[in-house]
């Protein structure tokens, strides 16, 4: 079980006099300080798809990059199968899985380098890397051009061999910032398919989405931040009550829209910081 | 931190921006300086020396000897006639000239009764010419004739002839042999070109290493492998290092392998007398006086990778610390300063004056001892800045 609780980060503004009006009037902006995340809590049982919603800005990436100890919270706690991940990030570090908006890889590796790389920073032995890696392939659809350079990779082979280089160590947790942002639709499924493997084998994942397709498909849960506070954390059919609905996609929209308490004017003002 | 430093180390090398920077360009930038030098001033030497100068003669009426001379080297001089024309230099401004030869009416070879004779010799002197010089291998002739003529005269025999000739001479005693007068004019320059190069070897892969791993989204996956951030850092700083060392490797190498290629088959003279002088040893204490230096630019170009948001942002930072460099090797390339008092404390500057001394022959050792490990003493500073940086994740997530 993953729980998050109190979750807060505030990062010093490099340079206050360049931001806009707009970020101005943040209420998150204290003087030279933005605080991105104030209260985010949540939690996410074994086999359970976790989506996490906002607007641009809302928090999400923070409240991910914390969650897999890249940043450290100033307050709260972020529990993994018992482990406090302040406390032991590195332990933490070997049971999560973390795919990051970027995708990026080493352009002069090879996909199947790439993988190997972390897999070995991870301490497993080559062999086991190897066999997993053989395992990873088949599942995204990576054998034809695992051993060409990464710097040639269409976006779509780059996600699947981040993909595979984030669960290369089969991690009790995989957390993954908006993975099919700039896929084709092929690759979007292939991914779509893998979350739910992942959820088939009993492995939490939690994945920040802009997609409520995507989360109609795949989540049991939401949780909502909007202003760096959780503002909804219940079932996807809580989720979709919201709205009154059945769980169709358009409705869906409207409870997004309903955390947030916002119409769907307010919402297209929503500071994208 | 090994994993780290394979993997970085393999990309490294499979990058040919960094292969050119760290390999090509030290492997050939001293065969091209040496060529280079050597085919232009062996060749403006050639050209000064075998072209035909256009000269003319005023007054030859006083000396048809050398009048006779001049048009018997026909070959090597041309007579161009100048009528009534006193303007010399408009005349060899213009090249109608390359030089004019005024005689005077009291030229004649009883110098005892006449006194010296002084002919003007009319020329454009700046740039590299030979008319001086092979105008007085002709004078030159007439001179020891004049001189024999009047030693004739006044009955001297050939020591009264030396000393009436020069009564004083100085006999020059130099305590320092010929190592330490061409280390002193040569070994300046050659901190100044190995550092400029261990930095530019290092740059390219301390660009990609930090910035780059911004840059490609790499960074934020690294920073979540279960690998302790002081064992990323000094993984990234030993490729950082090693690429400045490899380079700093071949930089002398070079050095030492084209200086005798050319030596030997060019028999530059220069080059031949350095080559036979500096032993393997100076060229092995170079080197390791080097290690420190390098691992203060990895420290610093990381660090400064680090901080950048992008590849561009990175090299314009790098770019400045060019500057910074060099400053402190044109102060060591300064007259007067030597490895002496407070210099052998300032950084980078005590390396290139003792590089200097190394050159020369005449470094004391212990000095040496204390240079290396004061500069590794800052290296390891900087170090520890670097790994301290690197956990700052205002630095990290700019």
């Amino acid at each position: 079980m993953i729980e998050i609780s109190g979750l807060a980060k505030r990062f010093e503004v490099e340079n206050p006099k360049k931001l806009s009006e707009q970020e101005k009037k943040d209420p998150r902006l204290k003087g030279r300080y933005f605080q991105s995340v104030r209260d985010v809590s949540f939690t996410c049982e074994k086999g359970q798809v976790l989506g996490l919603l906002g607007p641009n800005g809302a928090g999400k990436t923070t409240t991910l990059r914390m969650l897999s100890t890249a940043l450290k919270p100033d307050s709260g706690k972020v529990i993994i199968g018992g482990e406090d991940v302040l406390s032991n990030p590195n332990i933490a570090r070997k049971k999560i899985g973390f795919l990051s908006s970027s995708t990026g890889l080493y352009g002069r590796l090879s996909g199947r380098e790439n993988i190997s790389y972390f897999g070995e920073l991870h301490g497993i032995p080559k062999n086991v890397i190897n066999a997993r890696i053989e395992e990873l392939a088949d599942l995204l659809d990576m054998q034809t051009f695992l051993d060409r350079r990464a710097e040639n990779f269409s976006s779509g082979m780059k996600q699947k061999v981040s993909i595979a280089r984030a669960v290369i160590h089969e991690p009790e947790l995989v957390v993954l910032d908006e993975p099919t942002t700039g896929l084709d639709i092929m690759a979007t499924s292939t991914v779509m398919e893998f979350i739910q493997r992942l959820k088939d084998k009993g492995t939490p994942v939690i994945f920040s989405t802009h997609h409520l397709d995507e989360v109609q498909t795949l989540c049991d849960k939401v949780t909502v931040i909007n202003q760096g506070e959780t503002v909804f954390n219940d079932s996807l059919a809580a989720f979709s009550a919201l709205s009154g609905n059945d769980g169709a996609v358009g409705q869906m929209h409207k409870s997004f829209l309903k955390t947030l308490s916002m119409d769907s004017e307010e919402m297209g003002n929503v500071v994208n910081l | 931190m090994w994993l780290i430093f394979k993997k970085e180390f393999k990309e490294l090398l499979r990058d040919k921006k960094t292969i050119i920077f760290m390999i090509g360009l030290p492997l050939l930038l001293f065969p091209a300086i040496f060529g280079v030098a050597f085919f232009f001033m062996s060749s403006a030497a050639d050209k000064a020396e075998n072209k035909v100068l256009k000269y003319a003669i005023v007054g030859e009426a006083y000396a048809p000897a050398i009048v006779q001379s001049f048009n018997d080297a026909s070959d090597k001089f041309e007579s161009v006639a100048i009528g009534d024309e006193t303007d010399y230099a408009k005349l060899i401004k213009n090249e109608t000239l390359d030089f004019v030869l005024v005689i005077p009416e009291t030229f004649n070879s009883d110098v005892l009764r006449t006194g010296q004779h002084k002919i003007e010799l009319y020329l454009n002197d700046a740039g590299l010419n030979k008319v001086m010089g092979r105008v007085s291998d002709i004078i030159d002739e007439y001179t020891d004739a004049f001189q024999q003529t009047a030693f004739a005269q006044l009955n001297l025999d050939e020591t009264q002839q030396e000393a009436l000739l020069k009564p004083i001479k100085i006999e020059k005693q130099n305590v320092a042999d010929d190592r330490e007068v061409w280390g002193e004019r040569l070994g300046g320059m050659l901190p100044y070109f190995i550092f400029i190069l261990c930095l530019q070897g290092a740059m390219a892969p301390a660009a990609d290493l930090g910035a780059g791993e911004k840059e490609r989204g790499t960074l934020e996956t690294l920073l979540i492998s279960p690998m302790d951030r002081h064992k990323l850092v000094l993984g990234k700083f030993f490729t950082i290092a090693t690429a400045g060392i490899i380079t700093a490797l071949i930089t002398v190498s070079s050095m030492a392998i084209w200086g005798l290629v050319l030596s030997q088959g060019m028999a530059v003279e220069f080059v031949v007398k350095i080559m036979s002088m500096i032993g393997l040893v100076d060229f092995l204490l170079i080197f390791l006086m080097l290690v420190p230096v390098v691992a203060v630019f990895a420290a610093i170009l990381l660090s400064l990778s680090i901080y950048a948001r992008s590849f561009k942002e990175a090299q314009s930072y790098m770019g400045s610390l060019i500057m910074v460099v060099i400053f402190p090797v044109i102060i060591a390339m300064m007259p007067g300063v030597e490895l002496k008092g407070g210099w052998v404390w300032v950084p980078l500057t005590n390396v290139a004056l003792a590089m200097k001394e190394l050159f020369k022959g005449t470094m004391d050792y212990f000095a040496l001892f204390g240079i290396f490990t004061s500069t590794a003493v800052i290296a390891t500073g900087l170090i520890f800045f670097c790994i301290h940086w690197f956990n700052k994740e205002k630095v990290l997530f700019r």
